[in-house]
């Protein structure tokens, strides 16, 4: 449980609370005008990049935990459940 | 089961929660951002109707299916409709809100580049909307 409670307290420092600071921050620039197409576009591509980026992530551990743990692996290990005939059943 | 290890399922929602709050924070600030309209910015009202846009400056001025503005200048539309739902779109400033009748929707932009640019409605609005069109044109003025 403190190793939870640390691994969120690490994230909220790290991810959560420059956000929130940054969020909150906006607005305070220098009056100028906002190009609404360069703000909407760099939206896009900022959230593309972290779509593609969780993608290769994910497709990324799947294709490691099928090639990893297929039976054919030499460094395979069977389950408990191998050879006691408790999957036949 | 007793006593397993869940730490990698805590680190997984706790990354989850992280990237979801980041886009959620994210957009949500662009789009407050966009939507703060600069205080000197001329009202033009838009009004939509089967099947072309009609446009009314603030000195009265009203010109239908052409738009003229000055580069440099913020403009604040007030969108709306005296028939069906219709959508506001010019596609080259991503200026693109719903004109709906009994209602105003405002969204605003600034030309920064002179030249002509297409209007449309984005809204399936009947048998010519395919043609509901119109030209913006964007006149050298104050430079900002």
């Amino acid at each position: 449980m403190k190793n939870i409670i640390g691994l969120f307290m690490v994230l909220s420092i790290l991810v959560i609370l420059p956000i929130i600071q940054i969020v909150f921050a906006a607005g305070d620039e220098p009056e100028k005008y906002v190009d609404r197409r360069v703000e909407i576009w760099n939206l896009f591509f900022r959230m593309m990049t972290v779509a593609f980026v969780v993608g290769a992530v994910v497709s990324g551990t799947l294709i490691w935990l099928i090639w990893r743990f297929r039976e054919s692996n030499p460094k395979a290990t069977p389950t408990k459940y191998e050879g006691t005939g408790e999957l036949d059943k | 089961m007793s006593g397993h290890s869940n730490w990698s399922e805590w680190v997984y929602i706790g990354v989850v929660v992280a990237i979801l709050v980041w886009v959620g924070a994210e957009a949500w600030n662009v789009e407050r951002i966009i939507d703060h309209v600069p205080e000197n910015a001329e009202v033009i009202k838009v009004t939509g109707q089967q099947w072309f846009w009609t446009f009314e400056h603030a000195d009265g001025t009203i010109e239908k299916g052409e738009l003229h503005v000055k580069k440099g200048i913020p403009y604040k539309f007030e969108v709306t409709s005296k028939d069906v739902i219709h959508s506001f779109n010019i596609p080259d400033y991503l200026v693109l809100m719903d004109a709906v009748p009994g209602r105003i929707n405002t969204v605003w932009f600034v030309p920064v580049d002179a030249g002509q640019f297409p209007i449309q409605c984005r809204e399936f609005c009947g048998l010519i909307h395919y043609n509901m069109r119109g030209t913006l044109y964007v006149e050298d003025g104050l430079d900002r």
